[in-house]
């Protein structure tokens, strides 16, 4: 079931053309990088807007992460745990 | 010619995108799973199981106790719901979006017969595998009510195209609860009049429906027959919302006066909150209720006059409710307001200065909202037995942004 963190995370980000992109981040004291961006979405936050992206890691491993440009900072939200 | 795209188990099937390891197993989308409530959607692998959009959460875990059951995201169907209409807008400029998975295309040139609407419904559906990775189910016909209808025959990932003669041929002998807007209910009520079918309701004598239901029932009977003059209402042009609303499950069943005073408050200023942002005033308030038995009760009565401050909305919300709770455990509370207008035609009624007043300080309340979001500002007598609703459910602010911003990093859980 997915657990809900809203837990504060590391991520290297790669900026580009606009967008940005999770590479990889560290959680639990172990590096998680992402295969691929399985969704992407926002959501309003007073006058910001929050990014969203749920991925999947090279682990097979799911979770959504949220990036917020006023700190800016990154968010782990939820994960997957069997 | 008319298509209606119907994206199958839409908000399921998203969670299944976003989240692989769903794929292939059954996934219930509701609120917070870990506590109670109503089922938003069911993938098509929970379905044999029978579980059912708005079936309870509890009787869902009996039916299919190994689905994974994930709180729905408003945001992440929007999100995809806008891909899917810049999508459409590349086969026709005529796109009506009907709901959040569904939308009315239509198709002229080649798409002007059943054929030709049929190729272009085939290669949206490829586009949409190919480019968003689901599937949807497209109902063909020559006007919005045989397609709507024609997109229920098969499904998931269904092609139907139906003339009005296919589509008697296909309809009329089945139940009357399968004609698009009529509920099992209204078949209910059909059945003294010996309406039992689609065919039985196009046969009806058109007086008798009407002495029955009003005017609705001879437009009952032309929909039977399989005739819809509605237009199609291009996206660009827009439709008035005819109401707006709120409703939260509570998280147990309450008999607690303060508290469902401040949850009716809550929801009144939400209600008031989204009319302003959208520009809009009402006079009809009703209220819904929805009690340990799931018997829902609804009562709604009309404002002198036009508005869109939360504190007129609450005191006739509050009024009906005084009204209608008997005091009984209520499950589910419901504020929504109607008969809108565009806020600019109502600007009379400002000429009253303490009107006028009232109006500097709705808007500076807003200000403050649209800079740092809808839980910087709460009406102090919605705070009744917060710690209640520390969930703030589907469609409302998320809980995430009720924790202040000093308190996150670092923070374990919200």
């Amino acid at each position: 079931m997915f657990e809900t963190l809203n837990q504060p995370v590391d991520v290297l980000t790669v900026f580009l053309e606009g967008r940005v992109r999770p590479l990889r981040f560290r959680w639990k004291g172990r590096v998680i990088r992402v295969k691929k961006v399985t969704g992407e979405w926002s959501r309003r936050e007073g006058s910001h807007r929050l990014a969203y992206f749920s991925v999947e890691s090279q682990g097979a491993e799911s979770y959504e992460l949220c990036y917020d440009p006023r700190g800016p900072n990154w968010t782990l939200c939820k994960a997957w745990s069997t | 010619m008319i298509l209606l795209v119907d994206m199958d188990a839409f908000f399921a099937s998203v969670e299944q995108l976003h989240h692989p390891h769903l794929r292939g197993h059954p996934v219930v989308v509701c609120g917070d799973p870990g506590r109670r409530g109503v089922v938003t959607a069911a993938s098509y692998e929970a379905r044999p199981f029978g579980v059912r959009a708005g079936m309870s959460l509890q009787e869902a875990r009996r039916l299919c106790p190994q689905a994974q059951y994930v709180e729905g995201n408003p945001e992440k169907y929007v999100a995809l719901s806008l891909r899917l209409l810049d999508l459409y807008l590349e086969f026709t400029p005529d796109v009506e979006p009907f709901s959040v998975d569904e939308a009315f295309l239509s198709v002229t040139g080649v798409g002007s017969t059943l054929e030709g609407a049929a190729k272009i419904a085939r290669d949206i559906q490829t586009q949409i595998d190919q480019r968003v990775g689901l599937g949807a189910t497209i109902g063909i016909g020559p006007n919005k009510l045989i397609a709507k209808m024609a997109s229920s025959v098969e499904k998931p990932r269904g092609l139907t195209a139906m003339t009005p003669e296919s589509f008697r041929e296909w309809f009329w002998p089945r139940d009357v609860s399968e004609m698009w807007g009529v509920g099992p209910k209204l078949a209910e009520r059909l059945k003294p009049l010996g309406i039992a079918t689609v065919g039985d309701l196009a046969r009806a004598k058109a007086s008798d429906l009407e002495g029955a239901f009003g005017v609705i029932g001879p437009q009952l009977r032309e929909a039977a027959s399989g005739h819809d003059l509605s237009p199609l209402i291009p996206y660009h042009q827009g439709i008035d919302p005819k109401s707006m609303g709120h409703e939260v499950t509570l998280s147990s069943d309450s008999e607690d006066a303060e508290y469902l005073r401040g949850v009716l408050l809550r929801l009144s200023d939400q209600v008031a909150r989204r009319m302003r942002s959208e520009g809009f005033r009402g006079r009809t308030v009703a209220i819904k209720l929805r009690d340990h038995k799931f018997v829902t009760h609804i009562r709604q009565a009309t404002l002198r006059e036009f508005t869109d401050d939360h504190r007129l909305i609450f005191e006739r919300a509050h009024e009906l409710f005084t009204r209608l709770w008997k005091g009984g455990a209520v499950r589910l509370v419901g504020v929504s307001v109607s008969h809108l207008e565009r806020r600019s035609e109502s600007f009379q009624s400002e000429l009253f200065v303490h009107h006028a007043r009232e109006g500097q300080l709705r808007d500076a309340v807003d200000q403050v909202r649209d800079r740092l979001g809808e839980a910087s500002l709460i009406p102090a007598g919605a705070m009744a037995g917060r710690a209640r609703r520390s969930h703030v459910p589907f469609g409302a602010i998320s809980s995430r942004s009720l924790i202040p911003r000093s308190g996150r990093r670092g923070a374990s859980s919200p």
